[in-house]
């Protein structure tokens, strides 16, 4: 079985004719975006946005360590975040694989972390929480509502890729007389992760993103930060643009981290289609 | 076969199974000898599959009772693991793991069920590889066999266990024309050897040539037991014949 993009499934390749109308409209798209470009470019020197005094500041060695120490605590915050998620998304998933009453337990908690909005449970930390009497600093009023918002989707990954080990390996495990649980942590879970890597990362993108939501609680992450120097320096255009650059990059790299995994994957972990051909053929 | 004891290294007595309304094991009792090659024969879902794999309780059964070597295999728990350990299965999609090496397939149950040094575990996986011919691919992934090569790494990762009984569920079927015989000839080796086996199969002249008794399934019951060449020759039952015969029509 060949594992192609999800592409090659959904559209058939196009023919001569189709390609040629695909250069036509790219062509016109990118005209269009340019023009759009352009016109963006004129109003923001007509408001004075190129002026010097926005920009100048950058040349400060300052101005970057700020950034950077932001940057350093969402790193921060989105690793530990992403961390605890991926630990209780364990939990949950195998919650999810256990009797009645833990399932349905485990089948609310996903559902409820999954849809309420991150916002809503940053909120609960900042609002609700210290009136309990426990009061975690700024950097945890972040960190946990996004990995506590994260969890249950981490926790719906994994069990798919649970659910896409064939049934086969886990009854050859057994077969050997390997016990449930050895089973399970020996040849069914490793499986399962290297399957589901690639959304593990793009979850954790989502909780790098979720971080920006820092300046609710006054963490000194990058948005926070980009924030104060927007006050100090009254620019706010010029410093969103820098900022969103770097999350772009951020992000950029961990997708292109997730499709080299993913292609390595492919290259090793695909033959178990392969091994299936003649089971599948029976029915 | 020279087999004087008198306690069956497989018994099953009155299984009983139902998928929802349809009747797959119906009252079967059987019991396979020390030593003995007892191969399973009949139409496609009969219940040959079923019947193998409630065995080592990799299917559920609604009644009845089943033993090995005389202990009851019971339905969940340590005392199943352990007893599954001494029963060696052999699937027909070969189910190798597909994240290790084959030479980590075959030690994994050693080390961490038997408790074996992993020294002394390797030591013993290559002889295996070696024995079933294999011993070059060890250090590969499954996914860089051939069908014939995995198959019998398979059964290399069976036999590391040291069961008392094998069982294959249709080895052979998942393979190329060209690799069936050096699976089957693993086989027939092992059969020599004096390992009790179960095997289903639809390769009849293995079957007659390794065989001890041929046992016909049909519609979830033991419709036939007989020795392979009265079975081949001249089977007592007229759903044998109509099944020999739908085989030599094809
Ligand atoms: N999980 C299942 N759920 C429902 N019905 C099943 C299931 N597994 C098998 N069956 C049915 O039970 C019957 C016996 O199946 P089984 O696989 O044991 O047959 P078989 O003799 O091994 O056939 P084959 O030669 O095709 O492998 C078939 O009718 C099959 O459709
Ligand atoms: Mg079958």
């Amino acid at each position: 079985m060949k594992t192609g993009n999800i592409r090659d499934f959904l559209y058939e390749p196009p023919g001569p004719r189709t390609q040629k109308r695909i250069r036509i409209i790219t062509g016109i798209a990118l005209l269009g975006l340019l023009a759009l470009l352009g016109l963006i470019v004129r109003q923001f020197s007509v408001t004075g946005q190129f002026d010097t005094k926005y920009w100048s500041f950058f040349t400060k060695w300052t101005t970057w360590r700020f950034l950077g120490q932001g940057l350093l605590t969402t790193l921060e915050a989105a690793l530990t975040g992403s961390a605890i998620s991926f630990t209780l998304g364990f939990l949950l998933m195998r919650g999810k694989f256990q009797g009645k009453t833990v399932r349905g337990i485990s089948a609310f908690l996903i559902e409820f972390t999954r849809g309420v909005p991150t916002l809503l449970f940053i909120y609960f930390f900042f609002l609700v929480v210290p009136k309990t009497g426990w009061k975690p600093s700024a950097f945890w009023k972040i960190t946990l509502p996004c990995a506590i918002s994260a969890c249950g989707v981490v926790a719906e990954a994994l069990r798919s890729g649970v659910n896409a080990v064939p049934g086969g390996q886990r009854e050859a495990a057994l077969s050997l007389g390997l016990s449930e649980r050895r089973t399970f942590y020996r040849i069914v879970f490793p499986q399962a992760f290297r399957y589901v890597i690639p959304s593990l990362i793009a979850e954790l993108v989502i909780v790098l993103k979720d971080t920006t939501f820092a300046y609710v609680v006054s963490c000194a992450e990058l948005m926070q930060n980009a924030k104060v120097l927007i006050s100090n320096y009254d620019a706010m255009l010029s410093i969103y643009l820098v900022v969103a650059v770097i999350y772009i990059l951020i992000n950029y790299l961990l997708n292109t981290l997730s499709e080299r995994i993913a292609g390595s994957q492919r290259r090793s972990v695909q033959m178990i289609p392969e091994a299936n051909k003649g089971v599948a053929a029976h029915g | 076969m020279d087999n004087h004891s008198s306690v069956p290294m497989i018994e099953l007595r009155h299984v009983n199974k139902h998928y929802g309304d349809l009747h797959v094991l119906r009252d079967i009792s059987l019991s396979v000898r020390k030593g003995e090659v007892v191969v399973i024969i009949g139409p496609s879902g009969s219940g040959k599959s079923t019947l193998c794999r409630s065995i080592n309780r990799l299917e559920t059964i609604d009644s009845g009772e089943i033993f090995l070597e005389g202990e009851p295999i019971p339905r969940e728990g340590k005392k199943l693991a352990e007893l599954r350990g001494q029963i060696g299965m052999v699937f027909q999609s070969f189910n190798l793991f597909a994240h290790m090496s084959v030479l980590d397939n075959i030690t994994l149950a050693p080390v961490d069920v038997l408790r074996k040094g992993r020294k002394e575990a390797r030591e013993e996986a290559l002889q295996l590889l070696e024995r079933v011919g294999v011993r070059d691919q060890a250090d590969k992934v499954p996914a860089q066999l051939s069908g014939g090569q995995q198959q019998r790494a398979a059964i290399a990762r069976s036999l590391a266990m040291h069961p008392k009984v094998m069982l294959f569920d249709e080895p052979t079927s998942a393979l190329d024309p060209e690799m069936i015989q050096e699976v089957l000839n693993v086989i027939a080796e092992l059969a020599k050897e004096g390992m009790t086996m179960l095997i289903v199969t639809h390769e009849m002249n293995f079957a007659r040539r390794v065989a001890d008794r041929v046992i016909f399934m049909d519609g979830g019951q033991i419709v036939e037991e007989n020795t392979p060449d009265r079975f081949f020759s001249d089977p007592e039952s007229q759903r044998a014949r109509d099944f020999l015969h739908s085989l030599h029509a094809e």
